[in-house]
């Protein structure tokens, strides 16, 4: 093949090249839109089942609501479900210690954050937040540490758990009168759930 | 198959035919001469993009069997160039065909070698045909053309001699084994018996030659095909089966012509050359006498018309492949349309039946998740009574122990305590399966032992024993003694008094890290 015989090609080569360019084009085109379009069959396919499960099971699901109605309720008045009840807690530390007759709590209250052992509990849709709180307060005896923790609990403020508690010996000098003798220093997490969308709530 | 523009060329005529559909309607005939020359560019004029194959009848004709070693490739084509040039110095129109093997030992190879000796008769044509810029696919001799009417007519005698009249004369055109042999042009310008006695004779002549050349022998039964397109030779045919002996001759008439080779009528009466024009439109012989520059326009054609056929492919298969993804693109779409109304008209079942339902702030999954969440944190809670309740009871077997701190953690990691010391493990359940990772309770106590006067040994005994005493308690996984009132780690200085009093003298303070088992 010689010169004459390739430039003769020539047109038909750049014609060549044309349809190639232009197929494949065309081509990548089509395929990233039939990829788009069968990602979206995909998810109205997910949201077709999850809207025939939701019919489906429509019926459960009012039993549920009727079982776990007032259940849920009570736990929003308690400051379980919702947002963090602060006033309510030291309301409850105020409370406790009068009825317990201690010397006085002194708190320090921390920042909201993530409860860590949230995976463990399932949450689902509900978010678990938690909030340190540490307070130290002056005992009698030893006894008066779960006498404390348990009115505090029963004050109906809030869901806790005591993380850790500290009890040491306060030097009296040997005195026996109505005195603290124990200084206890505990770390509570104040835990509440809240829904993460609001958008699912049904009214 | 393709069209194309059909020339045959011979000393007194040229005729050509537009071959379309398989087959050609009529022939345009120009006579050889500067007028014919002007009339045939004429009708050049009005061709397009037609390839163009000619065809030579002329007594300007030479072949030649040679048997040549066998071999291949590139040493084969110079081997037979370097014999057609040898042979045909003077005519760049020649070309060999290998026929077949020798059966010797050598097994050498049997070439045809033709040739076209005089490059003056077509020339002028041929340069008309290159001036209109048509391509010329190639240029045959006749006599090659008629290998296509022994393969078509599937005669297999072993030495056939097709004879035919065209203007330039009478045609006898030998093969041996259906291959072509010889052949040769005789001009024999008499009429009526005359002519066919010329006939005769000039078959006769041929048989003779054919002898003489040692093609065959006199003795060797000859097959003669008489091509009679005007039905004018069946005395020819009658003649010489009566007056040849070893001859067998057939004549192939009109109407069988055009029934066996599929020419018309009309094409085959507009000329002489038209049933082998018709044979070249039907296959192009092998033996191309066209040298590489008069072909070159055609090769450029062909290498055009393939890539333009390949962008064609291409562009199909492109498009097959693009209508194939609309449509999918399409179904998929409509899919999602129909499963998209089909979920809202679920959604909209669904918000008919939730209206049936007592109101919730939330979700049925939200309020049981909720509810479940808080009584799983209720009875994974832990109170610091049990820590408590054990050190008591081990305090009350160990006086001497006097507690100062003591600490509660429920967390995956143990309460803070000085790393290393001695570790208790209990001794009632050896085979207790590992702690596994997940939250525990563990306690720090934190004593001395009293009354102590200095007995670091009997502090340390005891110190031991209480830790044995938690440890023995079932609820126990662990107890480790970080801190001791004497460390005697040999790495460490150690220094102190040994005067013994029976007041308390220096502490003996001790740490034990308790964990307990997960529950």
């Amino acid at each position: 093949m010689n010169s004459a015989d390739l430039l003769a090609l020539r047109n038909p080569v750049i014609a060549l090249i044309l349809i190639l360019a232009l197929a494949a084009g065309l081509i990548y085109y089509l395929d990233q839109s039939l990829t788009a379009a069968k990602r979206e069959l995909a998810g109205q396919q997910v949201q077709l089942r999850e809207a025939r499960t939701r019919l489906q099971k429509s019926g459960d699901e009012k039993q549920i609501i009727v079982r776990y109605l007032s259940n849920y309720q009570y736990l929003q008045r308690l400051g379980f479900v919702g947002d963090e009840q602060r006033i309510n807690w030291l309301e409850g530390l105020r409370l406790s210690n009068q009825q317990t007759q201690l010397f006085g709590v002194d708190y320090q209250i921390g920042a909201q954050q993530p409860y860590p052992y949230a995976s463990e509990l399932e949450p689902g849709q509900l978010t678990l937040q938690q909030s340190l709180m540490k307070i130290t307060f002056r005992l009698l005896h030893e006894g008066d540490l779960l006498r404390f923790l348990g009115t505090l609990a029963k004050q109906g403020v809030g869901v806790f758990s005591v993380n850790q508690c500290m009890i040491q010996r306060i030097d009296t000098g040997g005195s026996i009168r109505f005195q603290p003798n124990l200084q206890a220093e505990c770390e509570l997490a104040w835990i509440t759930a809240r829904p993460a969308a609001p958008g699912d709530k049904k009214l | 198959m393709a069209s194309k523009l059909l020339i045959s060329v011979s000393a007194t005529q040229v005729c050509a035919a537009r071959w379309q559909g398989g087959r050609f309607a009529t022939c345009s005939v120009f006579d050889n001469s500067e007028e014919g020359l002007s009339a045939f560019q004429e009708y050049l004029a009005q061709i397009r993009n037609l390839s163009v194959h000619m065809m030579v009848d002329a007594v300007e004709e030479d072949y030649r069997i040679e048997l040549l070693p066998h071999a291949y490739g590139s040493e084969r084509n110079e081997m037979v160039n370097r014999k057609l040039k040898q042979f045909y110095r003077n005519t760049p129109y020649c070309s060999a065909r290998r026929q077949s093997r020798e059966a010797g030992k050598r097994r050498d190879d049997r070439y045809l070698f033709c040739a076209l000796t005089n490059p003056e008769l077509i020339a002028a044509w041929v340069e008309a045909i290159i001036e209109r810029g048509l391509p010329i696919a190639g240029i045959y001799l006749l006599p090659t053309v008629s290998q296509g009417l022994v393969e078509k007519l599937e005669i297999d005698q072993t030495n056939l001699l097709v004879v035919s009249i065209h203007s330039s004369g009478t045609r006898l055109t030998f093969f041996r084994d259906q291959k072509l042999r010889v052949s040769r042009l005789a001009r024999i310008d008499l009429a009526g018996q005359q002519a066919i006695e010329g006939y005769a004779e000039e078959i006769s002549n041929t048989r003779l030659y054919l002898h003489a050349v040692r093609v065959m022998t006199l003795d060797e039964q000859l097959s003669v095909l008489i091509i009679d397109r005007e039905d004018s030779l069946t005395k020819l045919a009658q003649a010489i089966a009566q007056d040849s002996q070893n001859i067998e001759c057939r004549r192939l008439g009109r109407q069988e012509i055009i029934s066996s080779l599929g020419i018309s009528a009309s094409a085959l009466d507009s000329s002489s050359a038209a049933l082998y024009l018709h044979l070249l439109g039907l296959r192009a012989p092998d033996s191309n006498l066209a040298p590489a520059d008069i072909t070159q326009r055609y090769r450029q054609h062909q290498g055009q018309r393939r890539v333009y056929a390949v962008t064609g492919a291409t562009a199909f298969a492109a498009a097959a492949w693009c209508a194939m993804s609309l449509y999918q693109i399409f179904d998929t779409q409509s899919e999602t349309e129909a499963a998209r109304r089909q979920t809202a008209q679920l959604q909209a079942q669904y918000q008919e039946a939730t209206r049936q339902f007592p109101a919730a702030p939330t979700t049925a999954e939200n309020l049981k998740r909720a509810v479940d969440i808080s009584q799983k944190i209720g009875a994974t809670t832990r109170s610091p009574e049990p820590m408590m309740r054990l050190v008591s009871q081990a305090l009350d077997r160990h006086p001497a122990i006097v507690l100062k701190t003591l600490g509660w953690k429920y967390d995956r990691t143990d309460i803070d305590a000085e790393p290393g010391g001695r570790t208790t493990k209990p001794t009632a359940e050896p085979s207790a399966p590992p702690i596994a990772v997940g939250r525990k309770q563990s306690g720090l106590v934190e004593g001395d032992v009293r009354p102590f006067r200095g007995d670091y040994r009997a502090a340390i005994d005891e110190i031991n024993r209480f830790a044995d005493t938690l440890s023995q308690q079932p609820e126990v996984a662990e107890v480790r003694v970080v801190k001791m009132p004497l460390n005697i780690n040999p790495s460490l200085t150690l220094s102190g008094n040994t005067t013994e009093s029976l007041e308390q003298t220096g502490r003996a303070e001790f740490k034990l890290l308790l964990v307990l088992k997960q529950s």
